[in-house]
């Protein structure tokens, strides 16, 4: 049995080794160099682009514009809002508007310093709140790119039965992905002429379809292959450096590779949503939660990228895990001129939960209940109706993760001046919202007899590639020198969606199972698991018939009413509840985060110590969230500005798994990927407030920030 | 990347100081933490004299009443010198904070003194100890207290011809002695304050305060006045919160009303009570 | 041009650099040891991390002119796919490595610990890793990696 086991990652070996090739490791013959010449204003028309300095440059090779581009100047994760190279207008500070070949990173980088632009500036829309009030449209649908509501039962209803109700407003910062590798990739063409991409991304079939467009080729004639990857976190669903790739090696027919800097991927890559969230809970005395009013406002930057799944996942998980019966949420992003937010590990609901668990645990002190308890009450079960009224039917282990956690929580003692407790629920949609998401797999026999399981599932250091292989290897019956992985190529895989959503386990898991049971059927048939040798099978069936078997996953969803968003968007959810202790010295304002019991429903941990491993990064970012990350549009640069927690700042971690078995997932897996980190920052905020009494309403609450907080409650 | 230049490499501070004299916008090179960094931010030099390998500044030796430092010796040396640690104790617990551990293998404390930032960490400790600076050139040296060394933020009395060869640190024994930081996060931070101290007490009687703080200051700041009064004076509650008022007075008298204050000035407070106090 | 003579991953080599060609660019062009990565260029995040004398440097502030007459290691010194150190399979069997970026850096500072101390406390392995950042792991399984690690000899 593999599913399971602590199974050793398949990519651990050349990862140790430092041979594993990361996109800027590549090297072809006459290879180039590429990269992108940016805006400096944030709002502006471009006039006149001088680059004649920079072509007269000794090792210049060419410098592209948008007139250059045989197809569509557009592209979009979800709306095409985006241009690759802007063609007149420009939206943010970083927006590129050439692409600069040169022999090598340095001619390059000089060229494009060399560059003049002229600039109509024009005043440039820098919050929501201007955005929503401007005359000035940034696109042509206007300022709002999106607002998803849900509505369940009667609101007034709910606050009329309400004995106490809180009312707050939240707000969150701008995150950075932050991943150690920026993003890099090669192009050449091939010997069919086609154009290649190997690129750090997270999805390779998407990004095939967007060069395709941006050329105005068939998607066969391009080809991408994901390169060892250095993180994502949805910082590379989007297309990065495939677009500019394409052009260069679409013009010159020359391999060419381009990176960014890490000052370029802090300036023009997507953030995290900076979220202004306001709250409004009812319960009863009992603890009984009446009603959720919810008011989400987002700014989504210049271009759309994730800006709609965003708005709406915040509206459908914005009660938090707890069932609900009047519920009235509303979420809008706003486009300004600030750099795109997108895609970022829990799309919105790490933001969400920061208000929702401080609210709960709010109620509870009103009441004088136990935080623990009050969510025991209030927690969605089987059989519980969520927000957009779907029937949990199966895996929905929060009540479990609250008693995992629950004889930590009863045993707490504060050991010293400043010691704090605090819990974090959360529940997380697995897979893509009221959409098909599906994922298809391929599981082949080989002449030499071996199996090979064709996915194009990238893998971005959460595990994918071994856990798939798991679940292969289970559903074959097989050992691991059987098999082989092909994986994240085009050209010999199929669509198996992105590494996003906390879905690849679950769906592309499932779909893994679907082909290999066909496979495991063909196998029985010709005798395998009687003795015979695979590759005499082989020889025996070649020609007769396909070697090839597809399996195919598409979770079962419906899609969400548009006045009242009600449905059931998504097959399964992940469930977790943190207890954070943290000790806040008062002297200083420093929040230590000293131990976190982290508890999470997978469904089935295929390999427990790559969730576990899941889970511990996962805190380490809601400790940056929390504590010490921020950045500001104009202000940050680089690490230097940009905090992430070290060693040094992580806490004892205890994780403790439950597995409510999902039945549509492999068997019985789901998601963790984003719920590790999604109750994290909401279970520091809710520990500092039982240490010093603060209560915190901005992220981050970094040290000055919760030092003028305790200054201001000793005014008091 | 770097910007181009030329480099030179000095075996001994004779040919650094005559590199210097003699090569037209040229800037020493000991650890490159700070200048690398800024280089590749777009400041530009000529010459690049790397004086990291002389062995004349890389030393910390007892000289009589004082300790003798070679600019050149990293913050990882100082942090576990022992003569540093037993006579000097807040310079090596500052120094042993300093950035990252691969910061302090490479900076030096004559880079730190010399980059002269507000918030460099050898500045507290150093003033505690009252520090001396040697400095030298072609033309001879001359020694400077630390105090009058620094100038402003960034800004030295070092010419572009001169070099920090030696910073000579006063003993301090029978001294409770300590350093703090507060930074954003728990290592690898610029300190956005930092207190030293070295405190003679007998029973209940402050004997000796000497008290310094970083990151607050144009330039470096040792509480005279709060240390003028502590002087042989019990250690009571009244006593030490006329010291901390006197401090925080002459914080904003060198600085002015900063935004930053609203949170560090409660921070200088509630440390130096606890230091004080003896309660950290 | 300077020639400069020094010992690489335990074998004395030699080569020509610019005055102001980086360590990191040096290791990566002219030796092909792509395991020291650039993920920040102003010793921000440790992925440079070398060994310099057996104490870890970063790379991307480091000068090529400086490691004249002296020892210099990336994580290719401690083994490759073909035989990996005990202290790389104490990596792998802990899951101290996802996406991989962070991890050779990891192992010199690892190194260098184990060199200077052979059974380091939880915080001292801590401290060691302090200049390495990793957004992945959350920095435990690579300190269980450390602890659980034999001694180098």
């Amino acid at each position: 049995m593999f599913v399971g086991r602590d199974l050793e990652r398949v990519d651990a070996a050349a990862k140790v080794a430092g041979r594993a090739a990361f996109a800027y490791d590549l090297k072809k013959e006459e290879m180039l160099f590429a990269c992108v010449f940016r805006s400096d204003r944030p709002h502006a028309r471009i006039r006149q682009i001088d680059t004649r300095e920079a072509l007269s440059l000794p090792g210049l090779a060419r410098i592209l514009s948008a007139k250059d581009i045989p197809g569509k100047n557009l592209f979009g994760a979800i709306r095409k809002d985006q241009p690759f190279l802007a063609d007149g207008a420009i939206r943010f500070r970083g927006e590129p508007l050439l692409v600069v070949v040169a022999k090598n990173e340095e001619v390059a980088r000089r060229a494009c310093a060399l560059i003049r632009v002229d600039y109509d500036e024009i005043a440039p829309i820098l919050s929501p709140a201007d955005a929503e009030s401007s005359p000035l449209h940034l696109h042509k649908n206007g300022n709002l790119l999106s607002n998803r509501v849900v509505r369940k039962g009667d609101i007034d209803k709910g606050f009329g039965e309400a004995d106490v109700i809180v009312e707050h407003t939240y707000s969150t910062q701008w995150i950075d992905h932050a991943f150690l590798e920026t993003e890099a990739g090669i192009g050449y063409p091939d010997e069919q002429g086609r154009v290649v991409i190997e690129s750090s991304t997270q999805n390779v079939h998407y990004k095939r379809a967007e060069v395709a467009r941006l050329l105005g080729i068939p998607e066969e004639r391009v080809r991408v292959i994901q390169a060892t990857t250095g993180g994502g976190f949805g910082g590379k669903l989007d297309v990065t450096v495939e677009g500019f790739l394409a052009l260069a090696v679409h013009h010159l027919q020359r391999p060419v590779l381009m990176r960014y800097t890490r000052e370029e991927s802090f300036l023009a890559n997507t953030k995290r949503h900076p979220l202004h969230i306001e709250y409004k809970t009812g319960a009863r005395k009992d603890g009984t939660l009446t009603a959720v009013k919810v008011k989400v406002i987002g700014d989504t930057g210049a271009y759309a990228s994730y800006g709609e799944t965003v708005c709406l996942r915040a509206a459908v998980h914005a009660t938090g895990p707890y069932e609900v019966p009047h519920v009235h949420a509303d979420s809008r992003m706003f486009y300004t001129n600030n750099l795109p937010s997108g895609a970022m590990r829990g799309f919105g609901i790490p933001q969400l939960a920061f208000a929702h668990e401080s609210q709960i645990d709010e109620i509870a002190s009103l009441l004088s209940l136990d935080p623990l308890e009050i969510r025991m009450k209030n927690c969605l079960k089987k059989g519980s109706l969520t927000a957009t009224s779907q029937v949990l039917s199966a895996s929905a282990g929060l009540l479990e993760t609250l008693k995992k956690v629950e004889p930590f929580w009863r045993q707490r003692r504060k050991k010293e001046e400043g010691s704090g407790f605090g819990l974090g629920c959360m529940y997380y949609g697995i897979g893509n919202t009221a959409v098909p998401n599906p994922a298809r797999a391929q599981v082949e026999l080989a002449e030499d007899g071996r199996i090979i399981l064709h996915t194009g599932v990238c893998e971005i250091g959460q595990g994918s590639d071994t856990v798939l292989l798991q679940i292969l290897l289970d559903a074959l019956g097989m050992q691991p020198p059987n098999v082989i992985l092909d994986r994240g190529d085009t050209d010999t895989s199929q669509d198996a969606g992105s590494t996003s959503a906390s879905r690849q386990t679950y769906i592309s898991g499932r779909a893994v199972y679907e082909a290999a049971g066909k496979m495991r059927e063909f196998l029985e048939r010709r005798g395998y698991y009687q003795g015979k040798d695979l590759r005499e099978i082989y020889r025996e069936a070649e020609g007769q018939q396909p070697l090839r078997f597809d399996g195919f996953f598409d979770p079962p969803t419906t899609g969400l009413d548009r006045e009242t968003g009600q449905g059931a968007p998504y097959a399964t959810y992940g469930f977790a509840t943190h207890m954070t202790e943290v000790r806040v010295e008062e002297a200083t304002g420093a929040c230590r985060v000293k131990r976190v019991h982290a508890s999470h429903d997978v469904g089935k941990g295929i390999n427990p110590i790559l969730i576990k491993g899941q889970v511990q990064g996962g805190i380490s970012m809601g400790i940056g969230f929390a504590l010490l990350e921020e950045f500001i549009p104009g202000e940050t640069t680089s690490f230097d500005g940009y905090y992430l927690p070290t060693s040094m700042d992580m806490p004892d971690i205890e994780v403790l798994l439950v597995e409510d078995p999902e039945p549509t997932g492999p068997y019985g897996a789901k998601g963790v990927g984003e719920p590790a980190l999604i109750p994290q920052a909401a279970s520091i905020v809710n520990a500092i407030r039982d240490a010093v009494n603060v209560k915190v309403y901005e992220l981050p609450c970094d040290v000055e920030r919760l030092k003028i907080l305790l200054e201001r409650k000793e005014k008091r | 990347m770097l910007p181009r230049f030329s480099s030179r490499k000095a075996k001994t501070k004779r040919e650094a100081v005559t590199y210097l004299a003699e090569l037209e916008q040229s800037v020493l090179l000991a650890g490159g933490t700070d200048l690398l960094v800024r280089m590749k931010r777009g400041e530009g030099h000529r010459y690049l004299i790397d004086i990291s390998s002389i062995p004349e500044l890389h030393l910390a030796v007892a000289e009589g009443s004082r300790i003798l430092i070679g600019a050149a010796t990293t913050h990882s040396q100082i942090g576990i010198d022992p003569l540093i640690r037993n006579s000097a104790r807040s310079l090596a617990e500052a120094a042993a904070g300093i950035g990252s551990p691969q910061v302090r293998n490479m900076g030096t404390i004559g880079g730190n003194l010399a980059n002269a930032s507000p918030c460099a960490e050898s500045i507290p400790p150093l003033l505690v100890h009252d520090a001396r600076l040697t400095i030298e050139s072609s033309r001879g040296e001359r020694v400077e207290e630390l105090e009058q060394f620094i100038t402003g933020p960034y800004r030295t009395t070092l010419t572009g011809k001169e070099m920090l060869s030696t910073i000579r640190a006063a003993r301090l024994e029978g001294y409770r002695e300590g350093y703090r930081r507060v930074a954003k996060r728990a290592a690898w931070a610029v300190s956005r304050l930092g207190i030293a101290w070295a405190i003679k007490e007998a029973e209940d009687r402050f004997l000796d305060v000497r008290l310094a703080i970083g990151s607050c200051t144009p330039g470096p700041f040792r509480a005279r006045n709060a240390e003028a009064l502590l002087k042989g004076r019990r250690r009571e509650r009244e006593v030490v919160e006329e010291a901390v008022k006197l401090c925080l007075d002459g914080i904003r008298h060198m600085s002015g009303e900063r935004p930053s204050f609203i949170y560090k000035l409660p921070v200088i407070r509630d440390l130096l009570r606890a230091i004080l106090n003896n309660r950290l | 041009m300077n020639p400069i003579a020094f010992t690489l991953n335990g074998k004395v080599v030699t080569s020509e650099v610019e005055d102001h060609e980086l360590l990191l660019d040096t290791l990566r062009e002219r030796f092909g040891l792509k395991s020291v990565k650039e993920a920040c260029s102003i010793g921000e995040c440790g992925a440079c991390t070398v060994l310099i004398d057996d104490e870890p440097h970063y790379a991307c502030l480091t000068l090529a002119t400086k490691v004249e007459g002296h020892d210099v290691k990336t994580v290719e010194y401690l083994g490759d796919k073909g035989k990996l150190h005990p202290l790389q399979e104490s990596f792998i069997r802990h899951g101290a490595v996802q996406c991989g970026y962070c991890t050779p850096g990891m192992l010199l500072v690892a190194y260098n610990l184990l060199l200077k101390n052979r059974q380091p406390t939880e915080e001292q392995i801590r401290e060691a890793l302090s200049g390495n950042l990793c957004r992945c792991t959350g920095y435990i399984q690579i300190v269980e990696a450390i602890q659980d690690a034999p001694p180098l000899f």
